[in-house]
């Protein structure tokens, strides 16, 4: 899954970069697009990788850079949050195998390759983890450099404390088995993550 | 299922082990594929580690780790009290628990009152610890635990080796079996990949009848009622997301202050624990859903164990509150990297486990009281500590409390030994008769039988009747 870089010369920080360096290293991949392109690049992304369904996160971004237009285009069918699926389709046991969770992160930690989901009314927990890939769209203003910033401005007192906050670095592994790592434990086999700029 | 890991109410220690902690251990000492497995583990984790010290400071994030837990330890009413107001706050409920089997009762009682028949659950030493499977299928419940490692062991009905990777001691093909066992068809694949593979799907079906998830909790953040759980694979994040309740079960020295310390703690984990610079799932929960939200658990309840810890607090042993369990300790113990965690009977195994298991269990259990001369006081464990605990002095200090009592008469024999040898002229008179006893019975420079305190010497190896001994 190479990182394909988008020809209109999206705007590059050395955050941006070390964010994508630290998601290679978790073995997970990245790429820059301007806004106007980033729908278009996601939906490529998940036709490469065999997607036949999406779950979007309920967030305008996904609008704003014509994701579901893009996704039909595509040939993929496009599911939004809440999705209304039973309990044994949402987990995978029933429908298309190959489907994948759009998330909107509400941050992403550079030096160590992590996004942040926060759980809310759009934003439900397990649409990456319950899927078999996962496409995360950053905007590229929400990079911070550590750890402890990020969870200083997630937990920061001026607004009600989401529910459930998952810090994801990378797709699901296991190293049970002879303590090498193996992907596709039990969340996403893959992640990618589309920073816009 | 109903007979693994059977434990008799009460103690921490496993009490379907067999044989002494002394036959336990030659056992696993003369166990090759065992050796082979551990080997592996450990030299793995060690090159993990190393790197994480050249390239991430690892060593130089200790001072403050131990700092923070420290404090964590010395302000824990206040910080309990605190994690109780804010969970409570954001809809959860918390249960106090003063030992083991009054948490089982509470969760028990809770899935009994909503119906609940299959409960899924994510790695959790604390539930280990208080023995909860049990509890809850003595209740007539499922209990799946859905870790892969962890999972391993509930179809090959053993005990956990490891803190951090529990089926360490298992290879790929003894895995292979349990799979084809347990799906009743040989149609299951050899290579890891397919074995992962094999299990997600396995387990996921457990996850869409489950109606209760509990996991364990590494760190309480008391500012924010919120309880974080750090994993790899993704079950955590279904266990607390997927069935209607979310019972999440913390030692009661699990609690840091804010988020600052929070962040600190959560970065030396992974390093220490795995040799990594993050885990890949970082789970932070905060009560139940809300209500505009359409998954998560509709009910969030923290049950917090006490179960012998609220007791070392002022102790000579509270430094052993500071842990994080991260199985660093259990890595770098040569002891541990040669018999494996499942010798020690306690879910707790390794040098942390050799401190804490007696301590948890009370003085007077004989199923743990030999368990602090697990070691060769090498300090491996203490230089390994990322929170700077110095387990070679309580590993000490554990065997002064677990031998006073019992045994004066070999206190008196010291002392006379002591007198014996703090003056010349009977120390050269003792030296000359051991000298001619050691020529007399010695051969070639050798002596391969002695008597009285010599004879323990030389069941396993010869004694040199002369310095320096003859090649």
């Amino acid at each position: 899954m190479a990182a394909a870089q988008v020809s209109a010369a999206p705007v590059s920080t050395p955050l941006v970069e070390e964010l994508l360096a630290s998601l290679s290293r978790r073995k997970a991949s990245g790429q820059v697009a301007a806004a106007g392109q980033a729908g278009w690049a996601a939906a490529r992304w998940m036709a490469d990788a065999g997607v036949t369904r999406a779950v979007l996160a309920d967030d305008p971004l996904v609008q704003e850079i014509g994701l579901p237009d893009a996704l039909r285009r595509a040939g993929i069918e496009v599911l939004t949050w809440p999705t209304g699926q039973a309990k044994r389709e949402a987990l995978g046991l029933e429908g298309p195998p190959d489907v994948c969770g759009v998330t909107v992160p509400a941050l992403a930690v550079a030096e160590r390759g992590t996004v942040v989901l926060e759980a809310s009314a759009g934003h439900g927990r397990g649409i990456d983890v319950t899927s078999r890939h996962h496409v995360a769209l950053l905007p590229a203003d929400r990079i911070v450099q550590t750890l402890a910033q990020a969870l200083a401005r997630t937990f920061d007192g001026s607004r009600p404390v989401p529910s459930a906050v998952s810090l994801v670095s990378g797709p699901s592994r296991s190293s049970d088995i002879e303590k090498i790592s193996t992907l596709g434990a039990h969340g996403a086999l893959t992640e990618h993550v589309v920073v816009i700029t | 299922m109903s007979t693994w890991r059977r434990r008799d109410a009460g103690g921490v220690a496993y009490s379907d082990v067999e044989g002494t902690l002394r036959e336990r251990t030659i056992v696993a000492l003369s166990d090759r594929t065992l050796r082979g497995n551990l080997d592996t583990a450990a030299t793995s984790w060690g090159e993990g580690r190393d790197a994480m010290r050249r390239d991430h400071g690892l060593d130089e994030m200790r001072e403050r780790a131990r700092e923070i837990r420290r404090q964590n330890i010395r302000d824990l009413p206040a910080l309990l009290s605190e994690m109780q107001a804010k969970v409570r706050e954001a809809g959860g409920t918390v249960v106090r628990a003063a030992d083991g089997a009054e948490a089982c009762r509470y969760i028990t009682g809770l899935a009994r009152a909503r119906g609940v028949r299959v409960v899924a659950k994510s790695k959790s030493m604390a539930t280990e610890e208080i023995k909860l499977n049990e509890a809850l299928e003595d209740a007539g419940l499922e209990v799946v635990e859905t870790d892969l490692g962890e999972w391993i062991l509930q179809l090959a009905e053993e005990h956990p080796s490891h803190i951090i990777a529990p089926a360490v001691h298992l290879n790929r093909s003894q895995v292979a079996d349990l799979f084809r066992e347990e799906a009743g068809t040989d149609d299951v694949p050899d290579d890891r990949e397919g074995l992962v593979a094999h299990a997600r799907v396995r387990l996921r079906e457990k996850f869409a009848q489950a109606g209760m998830g509990v996991s364990g909790v590494n760190l309480g953040v008391a500012s924010t009622g919120t309880v974080c759980i750090v994993e790899n694979e993704g079950n955590a994040r279904l266990v607390t997301s997927q069935p209607r309740i979310h019972v999440a079960v913390m030692g009661m020295e699990r609690v840091v202050a804010d988020w600052d310390q929070a962040a600190h703690i959560l970065q030396v984990l992974p390093m220490a624990a795995i040799g990594q610079d993050a885990a890949n799932y970082v789970n932070l929960i905060t009560g139940p859903r809300r209500e505009d939200e359409a998954d998560g658990p509709e009910e969030f309840h923290l049950v917090i164990v006490d179960g012998g810890r609220g007791a070392l607090r002022g102790t000579e042993f509270e430094e052993a509150l500071s842990c994080i369990r991260c199985g660093a300790c259990l890595y770098s113990c040569p002891m541990w990297r040669s018999v494996g965690g499942q010798a020690y009977g306690s879910p707790y195994s390794g040098p942390i486990g050799a401190v804490i298991t007696p301590l948890l269990e009370g003085p007077a259990s004989p199923a743990s009281r030999d368990l602090p001369f697990m070691s060769s006081l090498c300090g491996a464990c203490g230089e390994a500590c990322p929170v700077g605990i110095p387990l070679q002095d309580l590993l000490v200090r554990a065997r002064a409390r677990a031998s006073s009592p019992a045994t004066r008469t070999s206190g008196l024999a010291f002392r006379a030994w002591s007198r014996l040898w703090r003056h010349p002229s009977t120390y050269r008179t003792w030296m000359a008769g051991w000298r001619l006893m050691l020529r007399a019975r010695g051969k070639a420079g050798w002596a391969s039988h002695l008597p009285g305190p010599g004879a323990g010497w030389t069941q396993v190896r010869d004694m040199p009747t002369r310095w320096p001994p003859r090649r």
